[in-house]
């Protein structure tokens, strides 16, 4: 319990560092982010907009106050998830935007990525225990394959064979653009039915590093006495693989999960860019572009807890399946 | 003593195990052939690597590649385990052969409590309730001392000797006619060693099961089997009844492990080791395996130390149950 | 005198059991160091190898291997499809995508290399610090890599790269090498944990050598394969970092590169007009290099690790080489 704890603190130091971060970097780069931006603007955008050089002063800094005075006002700020204006959806808050977009990308991460994660981790699991096997031979180099490939790439191949060619799929969005979102069995459907291909891409793209992982853990356990006295005693033999080698085998990759979490957020992004799928990862790459500052701190912001509470997740979920560490 | 007239419960004939590697094979167990009768607790014993330990994975057909078994037959109740389907192992594993393995700290799955790895070997051999299959376990840890509130416990709550303990009820919990037991007290200290001893005799007295006990401490052997067979670089050397051992050894080898070591009890005599280190079994010595250290091959009888070098001796009996590996035993 | 289990009347006159089963054919190279032969011994590794030196090759041949100049536009010879004058075809903008790809290679593979050398450095120097010198040096960089490993790599290059004025090559290098090397830290700490503990180190201490001259010559040169796979790891996870930034418009846009033509693909709807080429090609060219270093990765693992490896079965091809291997035990 103690070690939770300690986890516990690490995290809230992590999100401290991830918000000094964001506060830091642009004031860090070269050139004046703020300045760039206001001159790209022209004086009718900028009376227009009142509150607008306010706001990038705020988040970027240039502005009269010292940096420390700018730093505790941007920490109050944060803590009150007043996270700025966003400029390219103005005069719509950053939190709005992100409220909108956020769900989207958490179920698609939510679902694609468990399933990548217990597909890929059987295929490992059977594929160490049966050396030499069809799902070792086959169905392992496929996965490693697939998962060579770049993420992006992927979807794209997925979009052309299954989106255009085959057309068994949507080719964009998360639903159909006429439809309005609501709790609708209209829109529920449509929204289903946009999100399998980019599910079962990010499934594939994914599942080839869980089934190496296990893979090579599962090979190293199952020369454990355990598993040999588990054989020796006559149980029959799948028990053996999945309650005593791999239920064994599974705790290094799930605590590996947690520190993938990581880059399955980024390969998100990536595939909601290709699918022009409107969650939180393409609207980061569209405020980038676009050069709106505010909603991309606060998207990094949003994307940092997120990690930080997948693995806090993971954690205790740790805590569950290992009864060693209870004690420790 | 040896129990001629009555079918033997286990019968290793001419058994060879090899170790494939990329380039050779390696016999750790050479033309090895040994019985148990019912009832009876053949010892077998030698330095570490000697491959006794191959051996017993071998009785349990267990090994795993690249080791396997290249020669022989191992019969059980008339029955060649070599030549079983996958299915039929299955059901003669536990229930007629069970093993106690080395170094119990690992052989209990971490993640599972005791009980429940109890009632798993129970449903594996017999249709039972998962209650009934906890209270027989339950009994089965009061019978070898350990307080049955522990079937809840996980393996490392346990002390290295609780876990010992478990390990051997386990291997009791089917009543089978075998045990295997590859060093069961190595890793204990001598009270506990003593103790768990005590029990397995008083358990062997109930129940009539037959061991096979492997170990390195020929003194505890001496004490406690009814047989002992010798091994040295993969090959049996001597078997005798363990009072004829103790007091009529005649194989070098086993005279050098008799006085190495201390005997629990009796008079204070000066230990001698054996000069030398076993050999490495991807290039043995030529001839008798023993002979680099062996005090009796010393090439004063040119003849006998042609012998030695050049031939492997093999297993004859020079008394009644007694067999013994050797040149120089035999005589010129 | 009965012989016991002996079936023949006297003892086998052959003296040994041990047989020799042929060597399998190993290329015998002298001069080349161990690591190099091991490596070209194992079939993964010797494949991949084989891969990435193409891709070299191709980036250095460059000049004499494209047919055009990547950035000439002719509207004529728009959006056409693979033919001999232009092997990969045309963009919307008729430039040629095989010169694009051949042209491509020098600036991908700069990219990469160039941060995985910069973050294998800093994973090495900081992870063998952490565990030599452990105490709060160890928590501080334990700290440090874990804060990192937290905050989400793509998300963070983003949002950085979306700050740069200019994204020239070496800012590029920069803020790769500088976000990528907390996870090889990790595993190089812990490797370098276990060797700091074996008894040769000790034996070092005990006699008064040197920190640093432990640093540099006892341990690090055990731990020259851990740092070569964590490199090669490294540059594949820089190469698709790369790539992808490019493809969200974030890299240098003028540049040539891999990701850029995969970008102006995505932008032009390459996709959505059913023009497979412009992003095909680029694209294999990004699989086919990270293929061929995640191979030599494997076979890096299983020269160090020898429970992975497989006995090489005689007179079989790579192919099966590769992926055969033996069964389980009854």
């Amino acid at each position: 319990m103690r070690w939770l704890l300690r986890r516990c603190c690490f995290y809230v130091f992590a999100l401290w560092v991830a918000v000094t971060l964001n506060f830091l970097l642009p004031r860090l780069m070269p050139g004046d982010p703020a300045g760039g931006m206001l001159a790209r603007m022209s004086s009718a955008q900028i009376a227009s907009n009142p509150g607008i050089i306010e706001t990038y002063r705020r988040m970027l800094g240039g502005g009269d106050q010292s940096l420390l005075e700018a730093y505790f006002s941007y920490l109050g700020q944060i803590a009150r998830l007043d996270f700025g204006i966003s400029t390219s959806n103005y005069p719509t808050n950053v939190s709005e935007v992100i409220g909108r977009t956020l769900p989207y990308s958490i179920f698609l991460v939510g679902v694609a990525f468990i399933l990548a994660f217990v597909i890929g981790t059987t295929i490992g699991m059977v594929a160490a225990w049966r050396r030499g096997g069809t799902v070792d031979n086959v169905v392992v180099p496929t996965m490693l394959a697939l998962g060579a490939f770049p993420a992006f790439f992927t979807s794209l191949v997925a979009v052309y064979f299954f989106g255009l060619k085959l057309g068994w799929f949507p080719l964009q969005h998360a639903y159909d653009t006429e439809l309005t979102p609501g709790f609708n069995y209209a829109f529920l459907e449509s929204a289903f039915r946009h999100a399998q291909l980019p599910i079962i891409v990010i499934t594939l793209a994914f599942a080839g590093g869980w089934v190496l992982n296990m893979r090579t853990v599962m090979i190293n356990t199952i020369e454990e006495d355990y598993v040999a006295m588990a054989e020796a005693k006559g149980l029959p033999d799948r028990r053996v693989m999945t309650r005593y080698a791999g239920r064994n085998a599974i705790l290094p990759p799930l605590n590996g999960f947690a520190a993938q979490f990581a880059g399955a957020v980024g390969g998100l992004v990536f595939i909601e860019f290709v699918f022009s799928y409107p969650g939180a990862g393409f609207t980061l790459q569209q405020a980038a572009l676009g050069s709106d500052y505010p909603l991309t701190q606060g998207l990094l912001l949003v994307f940092a807890v997120c990690v930080i509470v997948a693995n806090f997740v993971m954690d205790l979920l740790n805590v569950v399946l290992d009864p060693r560490v209870r004690t420790a | 003593m040896s129990a001629v007239a009555t079918k033997p419960l286990l019968e290793l004939d001419q058994v060879s195990v090899d170790y494939v590697l990329a380039d050779r094979r390696v016999r750790a167990v050479d033309n090895v052939s040994l019985s148990i009768a019912q009832g009876e607790i053949l010892g077998l014993a030698g330095e570490s690597g000697c491959g006794k330990s191959t051996l017993a994975g071998a009785v349990l057909q267990i090994l795993k590649p690249p080791a396997e078994v290249s020669g022989g037959r191992i019969l059980f109740q008339g029955q060649d385990l070599v030549a079983m389907s996958r299915e039929q192992l299955r059901r003669v594993r536990w229930r007629h052969v069970s093993l106690v393995f080395q170094s119990a700290m690992n052989v209990l799955n971490p993640v599972m409590r005791v009980g429940d790895q109890f009632v798993d070997m129970f449903k594996a051999h017999d249709r039972i309730r998962k209650s009934d299959a906890l209270a027989r376990a339950g009994d089965l840890l009061e019978l070898v001392g350990i307080d049955r509130g522990r079937v809840r416990s996980y393996p490392h709550e346990l002390s290295g000797g609780m876990r010992q303990r478990v390990v051997i009820a386990m291997a009791l919990a089917l009543e089978p006619e075998l045990i295997v037991m590859d060093e069961p007290t190595t890793a204990l200290d001598v009270v506990v060693q003593r103790e768990i001893l005590q029990e397995l005799e008083v358990l062997k007295q109930r129940l009539g099961f037959a061991v096979l006990f492997i170990t390195h401490d020929l003194s505890l052997l001496v004490e406690f089997s009814d047989r002992i067979a010798i091994m040295y670089a993969g090959e049996i050397v001597e078997s005798a009844p363990s009072d004829v051992l103790f007091r009529h050894a005649r194989h070098p080898y086993t005279n050098g492990l008799m006085s190495s070591f201390p005997p629990l009890s009796g008079p204070i005599v000066p230990l001698t080791g054996i000069p030398g280190s076993p050999p490495d079994l991807a290039k043995p010595p030529s001839g008798c395996r023993f002979h680099p250290r062996c005090p009796q091959c010393t090439g004063i009888d040119s003849s006998l130390h042609r012998l030695q070098i050049s031939e492997r001796p093999v297993l004859r009996e020079i008394d009644a149950g007694h067999q013994v590996a050797c040149h120089w035993v035999e005589g010129p | 005198m009965q012989p016991i289990g002996a079936d023949e009347a006297a003892p086998s006159a052959v003296p040994l059991t041990v047989q020799q089963v042929p060597t399998a054919r190993r290329r015998r190279l002298p001069g080349l160091p161990l690591w190099l032969r091991l490596l070209l011994s194992n079939p993964k590794s010797r494949m991949g190898l084989m891969i990435v030196f193409g891709m070299f090759a191709v980036g250095v041949l460059a000049p004499w291997l494209a047919t055009h100049d990547p950035t000439a536009y002719s509207l004529l010879d728009a959006k056409q499809s693979p033919s001999w004058n232009h092997f990969f075809g045309t963009t919307d903008q008729g430039t040629d995508i095989w010169s694009q790809v051949v042209w491509g290679t020098r600036n991908s593979l700069f990219l990469g290399f160039a941060a995985a050398t910069l973050a294998t450095v800093l994973a090495a120097t900081l992870g063998i610090l952490a565990a030599y010198c452990g105490g709060w040096v160890d928590d501080l960089i334990n700290f440090a890599t874990n804060v990192f490993l937290v905050i989400p790599t793509i998300p963070l290059l983003i949002v950085t790269s979306s700050y740069l004025k200019s994204r020239g090559s070496l800012s590029m290098v920069l803020i790769l090498g500088l976000t990528l090397w907390a996870f090889e830290a990790r595993i190089l700490r812990a490797q370098a944990l276990t060797l700091r503990n074996r008894d040769f180190i000790l034996a070092a201490r005990v006699a008064g050598e040197p920190t640093w001259r432990i640093v540099v010559y006892e341990l690090m040169p055990n731990m020259i394969s851990r740092i070569a796979a964590a490199f090669v790891l490294v540059f594949y996870i820089s190469l698709l970092t790369a790539a992808g930034l490019q493809f969200l418009g974030l890299g240098d846009m003028n540049s040539q590169s891999w990701g850029v033509t995969l970008y102006w693909a995505q932008v032009n709807s390459a996709v959505l007009q059913g023009e497979w080429w412009p992003f095909l090609f680029p694209g294999v060219a990004l699989a086919l290099t990270v293929l061929g270093l995640v191979l030599i990765l494997a076979g890096l693992d299983e020269v160090s690790n020898p429970r992975l490896r497989k006995p090489p079965k005689q007179g079989r091809g790579m192919i099966s080489g590769l992926f055969l291997g033996h069964g389980r035990a009854k």
